[in-house]
């Protein structure tokens, strides 16, 4: 039962940054129908960001988060201005080789200058941990980062649902034509979802430094798992992602215990298969026809 | 006029000081692989200084094999038939080192392995390829010998990475604890760069095995230390097979580090000789502790220019050169020979090293010890 | 080429040249290199009778790749069977799992298709590393002893050189090269091409699209295989990431959008761009032929440079090179060199 409530709980939390990563890819897509293979590789752009805050500037991980997001955000927007815009009606697979291309281009670019070393942000509380009872502990870096991203999704949720921009940009992912006849900037919508869609891959990045470590192909693992989350989820839900990311991480840790950690990727990716086919729009998706 | 630049040239050619000794290397410079290929660069990089220093007229063509080995292949090709170098160190990886192997005994050139751990590429019964470090089931042998050792453990659980390196370690460890009369509790083979290892270690944990032996190559090992403390997994010893427990990096989280049990290939607080001196010029250099790859390369370069030099540049003197020869330098004693079914395999011996008070200190064997091991292993705090 | 005699004589020639080769090349590395391009142009030219022609964008094809490697590597490996017979193991194996991935498949369009693609790559590379009795996992298969080529009691090669290594990599590339022209003059090519633009109306002009779309994908996949079982054999090892990997998939699908999708010589042009360029980014021939020209001194202060970085910056050159295609040559170089000769035809007008 111990066995349980650890590989549960722990799935949980890590699942909630799994969210996060995963959101950022949904909102890309809701707006953009663009599946962005260098999603992982802006989440490294992130953990490197955190990574030179906290041992050049002494800023703490989750205090960098405050710097990480808006640096991170005007990055995810100059990616989508320069280079993303361009292709917007291009084929898909045009797109997608595009964001490969981006993708190689950060994670070399983060070799030349960071070399290749495995990068370790050792904080205070790294190896910390709270006694939840009954033998089962957590990792107090992981809680305080399932906190965080708690509130980012929240503040996140707020954003789409009350403010004017947030509804614009949902209603360009609903429908960009009709967003666009009802006088939407739509261009300007997908620098903003790009934006934010990169700034939550970033913070992403922040959170998961303190007890994960940093290398430049550190993003491709992190791409995979945020397409099926996505997918899980219904591709541009929010609230989907949200479930799927946390999903996802209970899956990976309990089959990682009850059928073995070696198949436990395959566990997902046939969750994801039989989504796909049983339930294109996702577990929270509207259908469409 | 004519005749003397001739004599003069046929001087250059049989002085071997002034003949250029041309090597190629074979490494893993960018992909997935090449955070430790950098420490094999480094290595041939400090090796290539001292050489000059003393005289060598050395001439290095640097392979960038990116971890693929239809790519090591590539690298093979062109510096056996294009660049035609005397001798070459490479690659990296196992998978490359495989590739490799059949095509240098096809163009007869020496090529020194400095670190693939994979036991195979040295029991083909290839005449021209040697191997520096000790292969994969060495670290078995030495961290279960060394646990036996110091207590009466009885059972032992495995959580290893599933890779080349981890799978074939395993394997052999877990042959060798069956003979050594140890009851298999655990048998965990995990994805390289997993964040969450939560649940298994929790696994491990309510079975109680009195061994838990580790195999990480990377910094999955701080991982796996941080969640086993989390989770409060208590056995008498942690074993940790592989680069990832033997960093500053990881001797550094002191919190989840002091007490385990690693096996390395060189240390610089070993008293081979010029190993302290190497690991202090290393540092100085490229501003980080030296891994146990940089030690193989350095050693492996150093070996195959002073061969290739005395060769005078002969592909076949240099490889009867690297075979009957005898060096002792920062590895210690080196001598490529033919034992239990390896050929040019030197019989290298591990370090085993334990973290005590934040530094690793040599526990066994004992003539290299420097200090007395901790057992079991102390209480989490 | 308007002359109609002069096409076919040209074509002659040239495959006659590849043909004789290695009769006057006897650098063993430059017929790696081109053992590599006839791969690569297999590779690029499978992908395209799927993604060029029928519009089904795999991003999986290592599936099929590392199928057809795995199989007759295990084949020779464990039962001594010879490739060229376990190659067709190999693609029997892989008409299996491609019609098990296309009922998966096709039911999804556009990135969901991408998706489904990756994900069953994916499952099929990890089941390689775990399935460790019948794969040897992680460790991969080692099988470098070839047995001699025999027809009746005549031994044709016994692989000791590479030059029956270049001509099977031609055979192989020829056979893609005139699969995909008979193709492309087929009904299947119409059909396919009217499913590519557009899916309902080809479905109301009564074409039976998954009918269609799977012998698209059967056929891709088993030149995929046979280029797989060629790329196990010649390297002498396979293990999942080189076979299997995302990086495969993704390598396969560049060298026709380089090139320029759905055309016949797009994948010959992506692979005949790609190969030596990454070959010399790679080895860092660049900078040793600038060095030969004169341009940089090898000990100043800019040679030493792009000799210490240019070799470590290969993978993000080759990142630029990838965005800037897309961004400028959408349609690969077949397309850019169509819009130029168009342009030059309008300017004579």
């Amino acid at each position: 039962m111990a066995v349980f409530m650890q590989s549960f709980l722990s799935g949980i939390l890590i699942g909630g940054v799994y969210a996060l990563i995963g959101i950022g890819l949904t909102l890309i897509f809701g707006v953009m129908r663009i599946i962005n293979f260098g999603h992982g590789d802006i989440l490294m752009v992130g953990m490197y960001l955190t990574y030179v805050l906290f041992t050049w500037l002494h800023i703490d991980p989750f205090v960098s988060v405050l710097i990480t997001f808006p640096l991170m955000f005007l990055f995810g927007g100059f990616l989508q201005k320069v280079f993303i815009n361009r292709v917007l009606h291009a084929v898909a697979q045009n797109q997608i080789l595009l964001t490969i291309g981006l993708g190689l281009v950060m994670s070399n670019t983060a070799m030349l200058i960071f070399t290749s070393d495995y990068k370790i942000l050792t904080t205070s509380y790294s190896s910390s941990t709270l006694q939840v009872g009954g033998g089962v502990t957590v990792s107090t870096p992981l809680l305080i980062s399932f906190a965080i991203t708690a509130a980012v999704t929240a503040a996140l949720y707020w954003f789409l649902l009350k403010t004017d921009t947030g509804q614009a940009i949902r209603a360009t992912a609903q429908d960009r034509e009709a967003a666009q006849l009802m006088g939407i900037n739509v261009k300007r919508m997908s620098i903003l979802a790009f934006g934010l869609g990169s700034a939550l891959a970033g913070t992403a990045g922040a959170l998961i430094s303190p007890t994960y470590y940093i290398f430049p192909q550190v993003g491709g693992g992190f791409t995979l798992k945020a397409f099926v989350i996505t997918v899980l989820g219904g591709m541009g839900s929010v609230v989907g992602a949200t479930l799927g990311g946390i999903l996802i991480g209970i899956t990976e840790s309990l089959s990682a215990v009850y059928i073995s950690s070696g198949w436990k990727d395959v566990v997902v990716f046939v969750l994801f298969l039989l989504v796909l086919l049983f339930r294109p729009s996702g577990l929270m998706g509207k259908s469409r026809t | 006029m004519r005749k003397h630049l001739l004599a003069l040239g046929v001087a250059a050619v049989l002085s071997p000081s002034l003949l250029a000794q041309k090597i190629g290397v074979i490494n893993t410079m960018s992909g997935a692989e090449a955070p430790i290929g950098e420490n094999i660069t480094n290595g041939i990089k400090l090796a290539e200084e001292d050489l000059k220093k003393k005289g060598f007229n050395l001439h290095l063509v640097w392979e960038d094999d990116t971890g693929k080995p239809q790519i090591s292949m590539s690298a093979m090709e062109k510096l056996a038939t294009r660049d035609n170098v005397t001798g070459v160190v490479g690659p990296y990886t196992s998978a490359c080192s495989n590739a490799v192997a059949k095509l240098a005994e096809k163009y007869k050139v020496p090529l020194l392995i400095p670190a693939a751990a994979k036991e195979e590429i040295t029991r083909l019964g290839l005449k021209h390829v040697f191997r520096m470090n000790a292969p994969a089931d060495k670290y078995a042998s030495s961290l279960i010998d060394a646990a036996l050792s110091l207590g009466k453990p009885k059972s032992i659980a495995f959580v290893y990475e599933n890779t080349d390196f981890g799978t074939s370690t395993s394997k052999t460890a877990k042959d060798y604890a069956a003979r050594k009369g140890l009851q298999v509790l655990g048998d965990v083979a995990y994805p390289k760069g997993s964040a969450d290892y939560r649940s298994s270690l929790a696994q491990i944990k309510s079975k109680n095995p009195d061994l838990v032996f580790m195999v990480s190559y990377v910094a999955d090992a701080i991982l796996l230390m941080r969640q086993s403390k989390e989770v409060g997994l208590q056995p008498q010893a942690f074993l940790g097979a592989g680069a990832g427990f033997t960093t500053t990096e990881f001797a550094r989280e002191k919190a989840i580090s002091e007490g385990v049990i690693s096996c390395t290939q060189w240390t610089d607080d070993v008293n081979w000789p010029g190993a302290k001196d190497f690991g202090a010029r290393y540092k100085a250099k490229f501003g980080k502790e030296p891994t146990y790859h940089a030690a193989c390369a350095y050693a492996s370069m150093v070996i195959m220019a002073e061969t290739a030099r005395n060769a005078g540049g002969d592909r076949a003197k240099t490889r009867d050169g690297l075979k009957s020869g005898k060096w002792n330098g920062i590895m210690g004693e080196v001598q490529f020979a033919d034992y239990d079914g390896f050929n040019n395999q030197n019989n290298h011996t591990m370090l085993v090293q334990q973290i005590i008070a934040g530094n690793y200190e040599t526990i066994l064997p004992a003539p290299f010890a420097t200090k007395k091991p901790v057992f079991p292993f102390p209480k989490w705090k | 080429m308007a002359n109609p005699v002069l096409k076919p004589v040209a074509g002659i020639l040239v495959l006659g040249a590849l043909f004789a080769l290695p009769r006057f090349v006897d650098s063993p590395y430059a017929l790696h290199m081109m053992i590599l391009l006839f791969m690569s142009i297999s590779q690029g030219q499978s992908w395209n009778i799927l993604g060029g022609y029928a519009g089904q964008h795999s991003v999986g094809h290592a599936a099929y790749f590392g199928v057809g490697a795995y199989t007759t590597m295990m084949l020779m490996h464990a039962q001594q069977v010879a490739p060229w017979l376990g190659a067709w193991a190999g693609v029997g194996m892989v008409a299996v799992v491609a019609l098990a991935i296309g009922s998966i498949c096709f039911r999804l369009r556009g990135p969901y298709f991408v998706l489904a693609s990756i994900a069953v790559a994916e499952i099929l590379r990890l089941s390689a590393i775990n399935l460790t009795g019948l794969t040897n996992g992680a460790e991969g298969i080692l099988a470098t002893d070839l047995p001699p080529f025999k027809i009746g009691a005549t031994v044709i090669t016994d692989f000791s050189t590479k030059v029956p290594f270049y001509h099977a990599g031609l055979a192989l590339a020829l056979a893609t090269i005139t699969i995909t022209y008979g193709v492309q003059h087929s009904k299947l090519g119409y059909f396919l091409q009217a499913i590519r633009e557009d899916q309902d109306a080809a479905h109301s002009l009564g074409i039976p699209i998954s009918r269609y779309k799977n012998i698209a994908l059967v056929l891709s996949a088993a030149l995929t295989s046979l280029a797989g079982s060629f790329y196990g054999v010649y390297v002498g090892f396979v293990d999942p990431p080189t076979v299997l990997g995302l990086d495969v998939s993704v390598q396969i699908m560049l060298i026709c959008i380089i090139g320029g999708m759905g055309t016949l010589w797009g994948p010959v042009l992506g692979s005949l761009v790609l190969v030596p360029l990454s070959e010399a980014l790679r080895s860092n021939l660049i900078t040793e032929a600038l060095v030969k020209a004169g341009v940089v001194n090898a000990d100043s202060r800019t040679g030493l440079f792009l000799k210490e970085n240019l070799s470590h910056a290969h993978v993000l050159l080759y990142g630029v090179l990838v965005v800037l295609v897309i961004l400028f040559m959408p349609d690969g170089l077949m397309g850019f060199f169509r819009k130029l000769a168009s342009r030059r035809q309008r300017e004579a007008v």
